[in-house]
């Protein structure tokens, strides 16, 4: 049976009629048409289904649409002013952080989250953050050090966490 | 991969939750952070008609520190709460070292303190902490609440004290002893997101004259179906100095008492070598902290 429900996506409301076994990934790519968030292993695995739901990393594939109801969710369409990329995509694309760009997204959410909470984390602590995210063509450096360049740029600024 | 069927349910309060439980029964699931739950469920392991999500519930919520009584948890608390909680950090380390290493970052904002000692996985990661922290929890029904150790709560491999009908409410952990620490040590394969293939938890405290231990509680994970006290290594060290001798020889008798399996994380000899080195390299690190009065309270 479905129901309707409200979640508030980059900012925005979407009404939607859904089922309570579907999935928020599966509702946010296929119903809302945002496809930047992907989907890997399906099981808590691979961290390329990651989204930020008031603030905190969470793997939209073991997470139920109906649950997620009244929170905050950002996608990594929501990362940009437009054209203008967050400092942690510029970071990724200057430091040759991206090849397939499958593990971007998510990859890029976890650098957010963490930088909130912790502005300047040390190498351990950023690969502590993005433990939970699989990257298979880059190798990780690169990534590791987009963040760390991303946390320079950023300078502490990012806005506070909530919890 | 996709789910079954089923009927959600939000309540937002605990005596709605129950309500529903008492209703549905058998047919109903406790939905928490789903890490587990909807993992399995994914897998066709587990098929429930209907889930309850305690998400909304107030009465699971937070961390209260009682001066001189100790601390409650609320059952649904995530685990990056507990891992960067500054009173758990300070007075049950061994709790928040256990929660920062459960999963990754991601798994650690969803997953809950209460969902992690429900599942009953052998390798679970808060559970010996707990355990060693002398950890009681709340089970709450319809007629009422009961309180039990911990220990008596984790019966097996997936299985639990709860009775159909329950919710397990809160954690409760009794305020350590002024000298004590506690601590927590794992061993796995990789860095991160790797099931443990051994875990240890240990809570010291020492008498007044700062080299003899007065009181400790060692538990071992993932060596047996449940978190197993190293009860023998306990009575030795117990009114004794915490000398080498005595510590080597604890660790030798938690390797004995551990029963471990052979599977593909590790054989069962090679786990049984690496209790004694991590049980002795617990006691050590919590002597150290102890004694140096980090922890030192009042
Ligand atoms: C990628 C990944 C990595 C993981 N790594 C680790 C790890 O390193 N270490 C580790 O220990 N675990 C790990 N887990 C397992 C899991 O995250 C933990 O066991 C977690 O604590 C479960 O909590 P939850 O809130 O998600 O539980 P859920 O999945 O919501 O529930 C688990 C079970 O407990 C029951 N339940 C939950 N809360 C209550 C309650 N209050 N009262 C009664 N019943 C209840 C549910 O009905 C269900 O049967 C991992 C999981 C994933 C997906
Ligand atoms: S798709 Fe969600 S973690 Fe892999
Ligand atoms: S860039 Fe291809 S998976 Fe990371």
């Amino acid at each position: 049976m479905k129901k309707l429900i409200t979640l508030n996506i980059n900012g925005q409301d979407f009404d939607l009629a859904v089922s309570p076994r579907d999935l928020l990934v599966d509702v946010i790519r296929k119903k809302v048409g945002l496809t930047g968030t992907k989907k890997g292993c399906g099981q808590g695995d691979c961290g390329a289904c990651t989204v930020l739901m008031d603030g905190h990393p969470v793997l939209s594939c073991i997470t139920l649409a109906v649950a997620s109801q009244g929170k905050k969710i950002q996608t990594i369409e929501g990362l940009s002013e437009g054209e203008k990329l967050h400092p942690i995509q510029e970071s990724f694309v200057e430091q040759g952080a991206v090849q397939c760009g499958y593990c971007t997204p998510g990859m890029i959410l976890s650098a957010k989250a963490l930088l909130d909470r912790n502005p300047d984390p040390s190498e351990e602590e950023i690969k502590q953050g993005i433990a939970g995210n699989l990257c298979r063509c880059t190798g990780y450096k690169k990534i590791v050090k987009a963040i760390s360049a991303a946390a320079e740029k950023l300078g502490g600024k990012e806005e506070e966490r909530v919890r | 991969m996709f789910l079954p069927e089923f009927e959600y349910f939000a309540p937002e309060t605990l005596e709605e939750a129950l309500g529903l439980l008492e209703r549905y029964g058998e047919k109903a699931k406790i939905l928490a952070g789903g890490t587990d739950l909807l993992v399995m469920m994914k897998d066709k392991l587990l098929k429930p008609e209907v889930l309850i999500d305690i998400s909304k519930l107030i009465e699971l919520q937070g961390i209260q520190y009682v001066p001189e009584q100790g601390l409650t948890l609320g059952a649904a608390t995530k685990i990056d709460e507990v891992q960067h909680s500054l009173s758990i950090q300070k007075n049950w380390r061994a709790l928040a070292q256990a929660a920062g290493e459960l999963g990754s970052a991601q798994v650690r904002s969803m997953a809950t303190l209460g969902g992690n000692s429900c599942h009953a996985s052998p390798a679970a990661e808060t559970p010996p902490a707990l355990v060693a922290l002398g950890a009681k929890v709340s089970l709450a029904c319809p007629g009422g609440e009961r309180e039990i150790l911990l220990e008596n709560f984790i019966l097996g491999n997936r299985k639990t004290a709860l009775q159909g009908g329950e919710i397990l409410t809160r954690f409760f952990l009794p305020e350590p002893s002024p000298r004590s620490a506690s601590v927590y040590l794992y061993h796995a394969l990789r860095g991160a997101m790797e099931i443990d293939m051994l875990n240890v938890a240990v809570y010291l405290a020492l008498a007044p004259d700062l080299r003899s231990c007065q009181e400790v509680r060692i538990a071992l994970g993932a060596v047996s179906p449940v978190p197993l006290r190293a009860e023998k290594s306990e009575v030795i060290l117990t009114g004794s100095k915490m000398e080498n001798s005595v510590i080597e020889a604890a660790g030798r008798l938690a390797s004995a008492q551990a029963s471990p399996i052979s599977d593909l994380r590790a054989t069962a000899q090679h786990r049984r070598e690496v209790v004694e080195v991590l049980v002795r390299r617990a006691l050590t690190q919590a002597y150290e902290v102890a004694r140096a009065g980090k922890e030192v309270k009042g």
